[in-house]
């Protein structure tokens, strides 16, 4: 999942959480400031009753009767003095019921006790609370108000989240999904305020330069460390070349040059097979020639007739003659094919077969299948064969490893897609995919 | 004739030397690009071989330098770079040929009896070889005024044979100089017997081959 979902789940559900607790509470909360409310006001009540009472005298109320009690017209208020013990000391404000003409309502009702011309008197100021006609409108009001506020802030938290997470996207963008190997362009800083980010993306682009770096060591390495041993392999060579020509020399002597001549013959093979394949890397040759597949594989087979005779392979050519490889180093794909075509002498078996295909896919791609009937590769091999000195089919004893090497440099070379797949003892099959299209 | 071995790799340049000498050939060597320069002022050469890796200059600044005093001579450029770039411009300056490192001391000699021909106009191409004869211009194995068909591979294998005649060849030198330097990664050189077997076949029918030698455990041979 996303940061920036879950970011947002969890902001949606903290305040999904908060407006249920609110919704919950609201009708409590209502209810204890309208009790606030309603005290306030009959203390004040009181103590305009009481001013009364001090300045008229207790009798403007009673007018000689031992009690007082008046309501308003819709009982919602009244008002009571009336005689107490003298020991009786109240002053509260309580919620209780009163019995009023015959209807039973719900009062707060303040009941304080007070002493006039030495008597004892209790003042009760009732306000009914059964019509709690506020409550409702100002719960639905508050409920609204809340949900409004909410859908607010979460569209301002959204947009926000955005904002601050974008740097983010942009660096795995820039860094990590869209970069190909070697990372090509010196990578720009993705601008951000967020030093967290900051110190990502820093982090990524100085990791990025050292694997640049190391890459490039190690292609330079190899190139440079060929390059160098080509003078000592020749010096060995003609060397070895003059020896054998030397007046006198033992027929052991000869053969023990001639098989020291093989050794550095071996050398010098590996040497510059890793040569061209830094060659390839460093991207020294030119690709801007048209090859006609069939011409070239003609020439191949010409070139590698001796070894198909040798072990009676027949070899299938079904490739249209107007097929065309266009801006590629005819070189380099020469290499290509001949090394596959070796490959599939080589591990051939006696009267074998080899079939090369080439057809215009259906998005209009060429494609070439080289297929022999040979021994095979082991399906836990398969992933392998195109690293550097990697031999499978080792009962055969031939080759260095770096013949399928070469195949892989080349092909992505020319972006060249190469799969492979193998039955044991059935054969195997290479397929190239041209990623330009046909004429 | 005289050659010119412009190499700073001392070893390198005495197993030339020693290779050409034999072949009658008079060899100056020059170890850097100022020696270079002042055996190229002294003396006029017939090949001029060059290394491009000098430690104290570029190989082609001598190419350029020595086309003024030696306009005639034949330039080889050996080089471990075997870069298209340096080809292409060392090819523009008029060298005749481009040798890779490494490279066999026969093949450079070859490359040199090529150029020879080209160059001086050496038309001795016809070569008496027992009742046979081959012109190697022309491609054409001849048994008195009947030509015998022989394979691209065959015929390149038997002239090359030729060209250094009285020479034992490795079947690594053969090979290589059949199929090229390209890089192969298994020796194509077994199967250089079969196409020696081949060639004595074809020849055979007409006449004997005794002088085309095996010599055990090393390669071939054609008699002197």
């Amino acid at each position: 999942m996303k940061l920036s979902s879950k970011l947002t789940l969890f902001i949606a559900g903290s305040k999904l959480v908060t407006v249920l607790l609110f919704i919950l509470v609201l009708p409590y909360l209502v209810k204890e400031i309208a009790n606030q409310h309603t005290n306030f006001t009959l203390r004040q009540q009181q103590k305009k009753v009481m001013a009364i009472v001090h300045k008229n005298g207790l009798d403007d109320y009673l007018q000689g009767e031992s009690s007082y009690g008046s309501y308003t017209l819709l009982k919602e208020e009244f008002i009571a003095f009336s005689p107490s013990a003298a020991n009786v000391q109240i002053d509260t404000i309580k919620d209780s019921q009163r019995l009023i003409e015959g209807d039973t309502l719900n009062y707060r009702i303040l009941s304080a006790t007070f002493k006039y011309a030495d008597k004892n008197y209790l003042l009760e100021i009732g306000k009914n609370t059964s019509i709690s006609q506020y409550h409702k409108p100002l719960q639905r009001f508050a409920l609204y108000g809340l949900i409004t506020l909410i859908a607010m802030t979460m569209l301002i938290d959204l947009i926000f989240i955005r904002i601050i997470i974008q740097p983010l996207s942009s660096i795995i963008k820039t860094k990590l999904v869209n970069n190909d190997f070697p990372f090509r362009a010196e990578q720009l800083p993705v601008p951000t305020s967020t030093s967290d980010f900051k110190y990502l993306d820093d982090s990524l682009r100085l990791l990025m330069t050292q694997i640049n770096d190391a890459f490039y060591k190690e292609r330079e390495f190899t190139s440079n460390a060929s390059h160098e041993l080509m003078t000592p392999i020749t010096i060995l060579q003609n060397k070895m070349e003059n020896l054998l020509d030397e007046e006198g020399l033992s027929d052991e002597s000869a053969i023990a040059i001639v098989e020291m001549m093989k050794t550095v013959d071996r050398l010098k093979k590996i040497t510059s097979s890793l040569l061209l394949i830094s060659r390839i890397e460093n991207e020294q040759y030119i690709r801007k020639e048209h090859v006609i597949p069939l011409q070239l594989f003609e020439e191949i087979i010409e070139e590698i007739k001796h070894r198909l005779e040798d072990k009676n392979i027949s070899i299938k050519l079904n490739i249209a003659g107007d097929m065309e490889f266009q801006h590629v180093n005819r070189d380099l794909i020469y290499q290509l094919f001949f090394n596959l075509i070796h490959n599939a002498i080589k591990f051939n078996r006696q009267d074998g077969q080899i079939t090369i295909t080439g057809v215009t896919t259906a998005d209009g791609c060429f494609q070439v299948q080289v297929s022999d009937t040979g021994i095979g590769i082991p399906k836990e091999d398969l992933p392998f064969i195109f690293n550097r000195f990697t031999k499978t089919n080792l009962s055969s004893q031939v080759g260095y490893g770096l013949g399928l090497a070469i195949v892989k440099s080349i092909a992505a070379y020319h972006a060249i897609k190469i799969a492979v797949e193998s039955d044991i003892g059935e054969g195997t099959t290479f397929t190239l995919i041209f990623k330009f299209k046909t004429k | 004739m005289k050659v010119l071995i412009v190499e700073d790799e001392k070893t390198l340049a005495y197993e030339m030397e020693e290779f050409l000498k034999k072949n009658f050939y008079h060899c100056d060597l020059a170890h850097s690009f100022d020696h270079g320069v002042q055996q190229l002022a002294l003396n006029q050469y017939d090949f001029i071989l060059i290394d491009l890796g000098l430690p104290d200059g570029d190989g082609l600044g001598i190419l350029k330098n020595a086309k003024k005093n030696n306009p005639d001579a034949a330039y080889i450029i050996i080089t471990a770079r075997t870069n298209l770039k340096d080809r292409i411009s060392g090819l523009d300056l008029g060298a005749d040929d481009y040798l890779a490192k490494p490279f066999y001391l026969l093949e450079l000699h070859s490359r040199m009896q090529a150029i020879a021909r080209r160059k001086f106009n050496i038309t001795e191409s016809l070569i008496e070889l027992g009742e046979f004869g081959v012109d190697i211009q022309k491609r054409i194995v001849s048994f008195k005024d009947e030509q015998i068909e022989l394979s691209r591979k065959e015929f390149d294998l038997l002239s090359y044979l030729l060209l250094h005649k009285g020479r034992v060849l490795t079947r690594i030198q053969l090979s290589e100089h059949i199929w090229g330097t390209f890089v192969n990664d298994d020796y194509d050189s077994n199967y250089i017997d079969a196409h020696i077997k081949n060639i004595r076949r074809k020849l055979n029918a007409f006449a004997a081959t005794d002088w085309l030698e095996t010599v055990r455990g090393v390669g071939y041979r054609i008699k002197k």
